[in-house]
Parts: C-alpha cells; sequence; structure tokens
C-alpha cells in the first residue's frame, strides 16, 4: 500500500464575487514509502494548492471539490478538523516557502518546540529539552539556538529551525514547498544538502514542489511535473532529464545550461561563445518578440535626434569606492558594505556584478546611480563626479543613468495605468508634450515588445503578467534615452519561460541603442548570457574579474567555484542520491 | 536595561520641554491676566489706577526677570502649586484638581480598560470565527455604535434607564443625602451613579477597539507563522491566542496607551451631561471663565499623564515584542 495515495483531487478558490476557478483539476498520484519525489511547475500552475490540498492546509477560497486523499489507506480529504490534528503527529508535516516568516516573532524557538511537544504530548516532559536539542543538531544548528527569537536569526537558520520542528512530529510524509526559493544561493544550496541527508537518514517521505527543475532533479528520483492544474508528466529524474514527454516539460529543461560550458545556449537567446558576439542581433530581435515585427531595430537615428545637445558618450569609472554604514545598533559593528572597488564600465559595454546577498553588489548599484555617496575613493560619470553631485546634477545624471528594479510586483504604481508610468519620465526628463509626448510613450512600448501598444498603454499593473510588467519598467528606463541601466537582478522574480525574453530584450537595447549595462545578479547563468565583463563580489571586495567567458569557465577563487557549484543542475540527477 | 533607560531619559526630556513650554505661553501671549480683567471693567467706565493696583495685587503681576520667574515656578511645579483659582476663588487649584481627579480617575479610567478587554476580546473572537454571526454582530454593532455621538448616547441612556426605568440615578457623583466616607452604603451609592456615564463611554469606545483588532488578527491569521502552526497540529485556541491574537495586539497597545493618557482629561461631554464632578468638569468650567491658572494646571496635567502612558506603553512594548528590546 503506497503511503499516499490521491484520486481525482480537484481544488477550486471560490472568492465572494467572482468565477469560481480551478487550481487543481483532477489529480491523480500516489507516493511509495521512503520516496523522494519532485512537483515542479510555473507560478500559477497550482503546485502550491495542491501542496497544501494534501496536507489539509487549504483555506477558504480555497475548497477541496472533489477526489479524495488516501493517507496511510485513510481519506484525510474530508475528515473533521480535530481527527486531523492528532494525525499531523507522525502524519504528514509540511515546510512553508518563506520559512522567515514561519515563526512566529514573539515566541522564542524554544516554546516553539515547547507548544508542539504540548499539542502531541508525543514527548515526556523531562525529554522535550533533550530532544529539541537533539533535532537542532539534525538540521545542524547549534543548541544555543533554543533561547533566541526568530527574528535574531538569519534566513537560513529560521529555514532550518522550521525544518527541525517538522521533524518533530516524527512525520512520515513532508512535503517541502519552495523551501530554499527566499534564500541565498549558498544557503540555498547547504539547506538543500541537509534536506537529502535528513531523507535519507530519517528515512521520510518527501515530497518537493519547486519552480526549479535544476534543484528537483538534482535531489529526488521522481518528478511530477505540473502546469495549469494538470500534472503533465509523472516519471523518474533519469526519464524527465534524457526524454521529457511533454513540451513543457521541454520548455522547462530547455532553459537550463551550464555557465561554464564553452558555448551556452538559451531559447530565445543569441549564442555566446568565449568571444563577444557581434553577430547575432537581428536574430536576438526575432527571437525576442516575433510579434513585435520589423520595428524598433531599423531607427538609431530617433534617440541619436534626441541626444542633441546632450552630453557624449561616456564611460562610468569606478575607482577606490569604500562604503561603510554606522553600525545599525549598540553593540554592533559598522558595516563595510562595499571595500576598495575600482572598475571602468565603457559605454556600450555590459559588465555582471556578481554575488551571494550581502556581497555588496546593490550597495555598489546605488553609489553609482547617486543615492548613497561612498565613505571614500571617487565615482567619475563622464566630466561629472557622481559621489558630490547635488539636486541639479542630480537630475542629470539620473537623464544618463536609470535603473531596472528586481520585483516588477512593486516596481509600479499599482493605482495608475502604463501610460502614466511612461509619460512621468518623458515630461520629466525629454521636454516632450501632449501628442509628442504620448507618441513617445507609444513608441517605448513597441521597442519593449509590448503590442498592440494602444491597448498595453491603457492597462494597470495588476492585469499585466510578470514578464510583462518588467517589459514597462525597461521602458520606463528607456524613457529618457539614458546611456546606462543598471538593472538589479531583474529576472529573479520571474518564471524560466519569461527570463530569456527580459534578458534577450535587455541585450538588444545595448546592441541597437548602445546603452551600456551594469547587470547585478546572483544568477550566474543569466550573468554568462547577456554581458561580456563580469566581477565577483565577495564581503564588499572584487575577489574575480574579467571577462565574463573567461571567469565562468576558469575560475581561479575559490568564492567564484563555490557560487559555480551552487547552481543546481539538472544534469547531476541522481548522482548525489 | 540600556532600552528602560534610553526611554526613561526620553520621558524626562520630554516632560521638561513640556513644563517649560507651558511656562513661556503665556508670556509670549500679549497683556496679562489684569489686562484681561480690567479690560472688562473698562466697559462700564474708566477704571481709577486704584482699582487697577488692586487688581493687579490680587492677580499678582510676576516681579524679577525671566530667568528668577522661570526657577520660582520650576519650584511651584515641583510643589503641585499652581496658584489659586479665579473662579473657585479662594481655593488653590491643586485643591481643586485632587478633588475632581478621583472619579476621574476611577470612572473614566476603569471604563477605558474595559472597553479595552472587551473590545479586543470581541474583536479576536469576530477574527477567528470570521464569516458567522460572532463576527457579524460584534462588527456591524460596532460600527454602529461607535459611530453614536456621545451626547446623544448619553441622552437616551438618561432617557430610557435613568428616567423611564429609573434603575439608575441620572446626574452628580453620589446622592444629595450621603456624605464621603468609606462607608459600604457610600461605595455602593457612587457605584450607582456611575453606571450611566460609565455606560455611555463604554458604548461610543468599544467598537473602534473590536474593528481594529479584528482587522490586525484578519491579517496575522494570513501570516505563515499561523498557517505553520496549524501544519503542525497545534491545538486550534493555541494558535488563536498565542500566535495570531498575541501579534495582532501588539499595534493596538499604542491607541490604548493615547486613550490612558486622555483618562485624566476626563470626558467632558459626558461628565457634562452627567453633572459629574470630574476633570472634564472642571476643565469645562476652567475654560467658559477664562480661569488661567486653572486652566494651566489641567493642561500641564494632561500632558504630563499622556507622557507617561507612552512611557508606560514602550515599557508593555518591550516585554511584549522582542524586536523592539535591542
Amino acid at each position: 500500500m503506497s503511503l499516499l495515495e490521491v484520486n481525482g483531487l480537484s481544488v477550486v478558490y471560490e472568492p465572494r464575487g467572482a468565477e469560481p476557478t480551478y487550481a487543481v483539476r483532477k489529480a491523480s498520484f500516489s507516493l511509495e514509502r521512503g520516496e523522494f519525489v519532485g512537483l515542479v511547475g510555473e507560478s500559477g500552475s497550482g503546485k502550491s494548492t495542491l501542496g497544501f490540498a494534501v496536507t489539509r492546509l487549504a483555506k477558504a477560497p480555497a475548497r477541496i471539490s472533489e477526489g479524495t486523499i488516501l493517507f496511510d489507506g485513510r481519506d484525510i480529504a474530508s475528515m473533521e478538523e480535530e481527527e486531523l490534528r492528532k494525525q499531523r503527529r507522525g502524519g504528514f508535516a509540511m515546510v512553508l516557502q518563506s520559512g522567515m516568516n514561519a515563526l512566529n516573532p514573539v515566541r522564542s524557538i524554544r516554546k516553539h518546540f515547547g507548544d508542539i511537544f504540548a499539542a502531541h504530548g508525543h514527548v515526556p516532559k523531562t525529554k522535550r529539552l533533550a530532544r529539541a536539542y537533539d533535532l537542532l543538531e539534525k538540521v545542524e544548528l547549534p543548541r544555543t539556538v533554543l533561547d533566541r527569537f526568530p527574528g535574531e536569526l538569519s534566513g537560513g537558520m529560521r529555514q532550518r529551525v522550521s525544518i527541525a520542528l517538522a521533524l518533530s512530529l516524527e512525520p512520515q510524509l513532508m512535503v517541502f514547498d519552495e523551501p530554499t526559493t527566499a534564500l541565498d544561493v549558498l544557503v540555498q544550496h547547504a539547506v538543500m544538502g541537509t534536506i537529502r541527508d535528513l531523507q535519507k537518514s530519517e528515512n521520510f517521505t518527501a515530497l518537493l514542489i519547486s519552480h526549479d527543475l535544476g534543484i528537483v532533479l538534482e535531489s529526488t528520483s521522481r518528478v511530477m511535473v505540473m502546469s495549469e492544474g494538470v500534472i503533465v508528466e509523472d516519471g523518474t529524474s533519469q526519464q524527465i532529464l534524457q526524454a521529457p514527454q511533454h513540451q513543457y516539460t521541454q520548455m522547462l529543461l530547455g532553459h537550463y545550461a551550464d555557465p561554464r560550458a564553452e558555448v551556452v545556449q538559451v531559447p530565445g537567446l543569441v549564442v555566446r561563445g568565449s568571444t563577444i558576439s557581434t553577430t547575432g542581433h537581428s536574430s536576438v530581435v526575432a527571437a525576442v518578440s516575433p510579434e513585435r515585427g520589423e520595428t524598433a531595430t531599423g531607427t538609431p537615428s530617433a534617440p541619436a535626434r534626441r541626444r542633441a545637445g546632450r552630453p557624449e558618450a561616456s564611460a562610468i569609472v569606478v575607482d577606490g569606492v569604500t562604503k561603510v554604514y554606522p553600525r545599525p545598533r549598540r553593540g554592533q559593528d559598522a558595516v563595510t558594505a562595499v571595500d576598495g572597488v575600482s572598475f571602468t564600465l565603457e559605454q556600450g559595454q555590459s559588465m555582471a556584478l556578481v554575488g551571494a546577498s550581502g556581497s555588496g553588489k546593490s550597495t555598489l548599484a546605488k553609489l553609482v546611480t547617486g543615492i548613497e555617496r561612498p565613505t571614500s575613493g571617487t565615482i567619475h560619470f563622464g566630466e561629472a563626479r557622481v559621489d558630490t553631485l547635488r539636486r541639479k546634477g542630480l537630475r542629470g545624471l539620473r537623464r544618463e543613468v536609470q535603473m531596472v528594479f528586481q520585483d516588477p510586483y512593486s516596481a509600479l504604481n499599482p493605482l495608475h495605468t502604463v501610460e502614466y508610468a511612461l509619460m512621468r519620465p518623458v515630461l520629466n526628463y525629454t521636454g516632450l508634450h501632449g501628442g509628442a509626448a504620448r507618441t513617445r510613450v507609444l513608441e517605448l512600448l513597441e521597442t519593449v515588445g509590448l503590442t498592440p501598444v494602444e491597448q498595453f498603454a491603457a492597462k494597470l499593473p495588476h492585469e499585466l503578467s510578470g514578464g510583462q510588467r518588467q517589459r514597462v519598467v525597461i521602458a520606463r528606463a528607456l524613457a529618457c534615452d539614458p546611456q546606462v541601466i543598471i538593472a538589479d537582478e531583474p529576472v529573479s522574480m520571474l518564471d524560466v519561460s519569461l527570463r530569456a525574453g527580459v534578458l534577450a530584450l535587455l541585450d538588444d537595447l545595448r546592441v541597437t541603442f548602445g546603452v551600456s549595462m551594469l547587470y547585478i545578479t546572483h544568477d550566474l547563468l543569466s550573468a554568462r548570457l547577456v554581458t561580456d565583463q563580469i566581477m565577483v563580489l565577495n564581503q564588499g571586495r572584487v575577489v574575480e574579474s574579467g571577462l565574463t567567458a573567461q571567469v565562468l569557465r576558469f575560475p581561479e577563487d575559490p568564492y567564484t567555484m563555490e557560487l559555480l557549484d551552487a547552481i543546481p543542475q539538472p544534469h547531476r540527477a541522481g548522482a548525489r542520491r | 536595561m540600556w532600552y528602560l533607560l534610553r526611554k526613561l531619559g526620553l520621558l524626562l526630556l520630554t516632560a521638561w520641554a513640556a513644563i517649560t513650554l507651558n511656562f513661556l505661553l503665556p508670556r509670549l501671549m500679549p497683556g496679562t491676566p489684569a489686562d484681561a480683567a480690567i479690560a472688562k471693567l473698562a466697559q462700564n467706565g474708566p477704571v481709577d489706577p486704584a482699582t487697577r493696583a488692586a487688581i493687579e495685587a490680587q492677580l499678582g503681576v510676576p516681579t524679577g526677570d525671566a530667568w528668577s520667574q522661570y526657577v520660582q515656578y520650576l519650584g511651584n511645579v515641583s510643589r503641585l502649586d499652581f496658584g489659586v483659582s479665579y473662579t473657585f476663588f479662594p481655593q488653590s487649584v491643586s485643591t481643586l484638581v485632587m478633588n475632581a481627579l478621583p472619579w476621574t480617575l476611577v470612572m473614566v479610567g476603569l471604563v477605558t480598560i474595559i472597553a479595552f478587554v472587551v473590545g479586543t476580546l470581541l474583536g479576536v473572537l469576530a477574527a477567528w470565527k470570521r464569516g458567522t454571526w460572532l463576527d457579524t454582530l460584534p462588527t456591524l454593532g460596532g460600527t454602529f455604535t461607535s459611530a453614536f455621538p456621545y451626547f446623544w448616547t448619553a441622552l437616551l441612556v438618561v432617557f430610557f434607564l435613568g428616567y423611564q426605568l429609573k434603575w439608575f440615578p441620572t446626574s452628580g457623583a453620589y446622592g444629595l443625602e450621603s456624605t464621603p466616607n468609606l462607608s459600604l452604603a457610600f461605595i455602593s451609592d457612587v457605584i450607582g451613579h456611575a453606571w450611566l456615564p460609565a455606560l455611555t463611554i463604554l458604548i461610543t469606545s468599544v467598537g473602534g477597539w473590536i474593528l481594529g483588532m479584528r482587522n490586525n488578527m484578519i491579517n496575522t491569521l494570513g501570516d505563515d507563522y499561523v498557517t505553520f502552526a496549524e501544519a503542525n497540529g497545534l491545538r486550534s485556541r493555541t494558535v488563536a491566542v498565542k500566535y495570531a491574537a498575541r501579534n495582532a495586539i501588539l499595534p493596538n497597545l499604542t491607541g490604548f496607551g493615547l486613550s490612558l493618557g486622555g483618562v485624566v482629561g476626563g470626558s467632558l461631554l459626558v461628565e457634562q451631561v452627567f453633572n459629574y464632578p470630574g476633570v472634564g468638569y472642571l476643565l469645562y468650567n476652567a475654560v467658559t471663565n477664562q480661569d488661567f491658572p486653572l486652566m494651566q494646571a489641567l493642561f500641564l496635567m494632561l500632558t504630563i499623564s499622556m507622557l507617561l502612558a507612552n512611557f508606560l506603553v514602550d515599557l508593555l512594548y518591550g516585554l511584549l515584542d522582542p524586536r523592539t528590546r535591542r
């Protein structure tokens, strides 16, 4: 008998005053004891809803509309609350996506353990402390964590605590819902390692839900792929990797590549070998947005005309810049976010700034855009010294240096239309008014491939997908014809299938308009795809820099190697088991 | 410990600033109280210099430079000596305030605390049983009653409970025939008289706490730690109280601190309607009669008690929320 047997399960969302939508349609699958199974899909595919349904955590407006969930032979789909609650000990446990917020901020870790032991009474009072220590050791945390509050722990530590808490239930089935998504690359790598080891040593059945096929293939022996509420493929990891049947699975797999390879290729993006690509521009445009037709590329004259009377193309020169933040609280040390960094970003060049979180890459972006001032060192943009600019100078700088933000969901004001968002910089910086300004807005939408432009101009942000929103953010950055675009993790919040499109657009802009780009990321693959130069930052210092292909193919610094090793690789499927 | 010292330092600094402002403001205003009194007399005809001298002597004209006045003022404040009331001459301001304060503190203070506790509990219940009648009734009722004006509620209460049903006396703090002492009879008389004003305040203020707590709690119920606690099979009472409500109450504490600080100001309208001899009633009298010393003392007391209440809430926060303790 399988541990979990799901038959014809459907979950429907029934929000008040809106049409019901089916998030999961007639899903059927089973999990054998001791199996480690992955569940993969993009956002909105229904994978988390399914995870919440099989652990009976789905809350209104979600409702299990049909089907059975046999756990250990008993149907839990229709089980009463109190009986269900008791089932959670020695039954099924869940580790949530944002482990950062899965702990009660006003209760110490000790009390979190205490609450669970008290609720189920499965550990005698005298042995509870020893059990808690034991569990912490299993997730590789020191004992002192017990007296800490969640706010005093790092993201990775908090996620480890939630795993320990879930383990304290002695579950037969553990559901991990995107357990490492909110974590830093290196931390993610380490936590996934712990999960794999625990699954082997404790021998629970595990269901790993993730959008990242790489992570799933690395850890699991069987993978289910979900798309639009339906499980479209179910096979062993090797089958999925070598002979993916469903189109959707093939698409997901197609977007993985090893940044260390000699030639890196991803559908929709031009091939970048060891040398700087100068050939494939037209193919980029065609691949990015076939819907966009024959515009945009052939008209470099328009920006040239608007450039008249503005400073000549110039490089950004950063020289020995250090940024020290004063100690945040009494008893803590001052933070040196950026430590003696120097580089030059030539006009038309693209440079990647990579590193784990806290490596100082975002601080560096703030310094270059003049949002923050360096503690020492100088930053030149052409004639201007960015680090000493005042109001008017900063305004001039912003006309030339623009940002693309990480989170397209919060970078646009939800109350204003796309047209309004794009109109602001046009009015503020280009001197265009009325009809001319509107024409410019529509032209911008066309440049980023949002056609038909009239329709998109009238839309509100919530009516757009994540990828479309990010295109609007890019169009906004382009509104004043900047010379430099600083892109801070522009694709990290987007689904895999949308990433290539946005990256290709950024690359295309550089080629067509001669915009130089500082590309900030933790994702080495995307850095390899769209940049020529790279700088690897660790704790504010540049540990390695040079040509992107060179550095990633033949890394010299151990930190770069560590980053490269942390990238999930589908082809390692089964290798770690 | 450091947290406590820092908050205490802040309290002392703001209190000093308030006391000093209270000294400066009347001196920055044009004219003196004597001028105001003489101006009134002048409407009936010319005021001779002897009368002017008499009025100035009676009200007291400041002598010495500003600094020595300030030092003298600080000394007076520390002895709680705020001078003599104009309206209730020759009673001293401190006596008047001390007579009014207990009535307000006990009646308004207790009701404020009760309203907070009851409102919070009902709010927790409403959020936890969202969508049932336990939610609809307090939420709708709270919205409804908190929209009532004080005086209107007071009139309704007086008319139905006091006049028609004759359950409670309709005015004063105690009966005309009883004298203040600690006997059981007197205390029950006081409680009887407090019912109607207390009820009025309760009806109009409890709704805000219900709505505030319900909304906060619905937010925390959507938080991951609540879902995770449910996933771990904690008892639903534990989840509701120790996880959801415990976090939802934190933002409400600030509002509670403010209304506690405001208690000392009394409840002006309610005390007026019920002829309740509290601070609100006194303040009303002071303002209508331009009784400057009384007003000054009352405003200072209000400010200081507001500061104290906020200080206490800060300390409470430190106890309840580890994130503020650093």
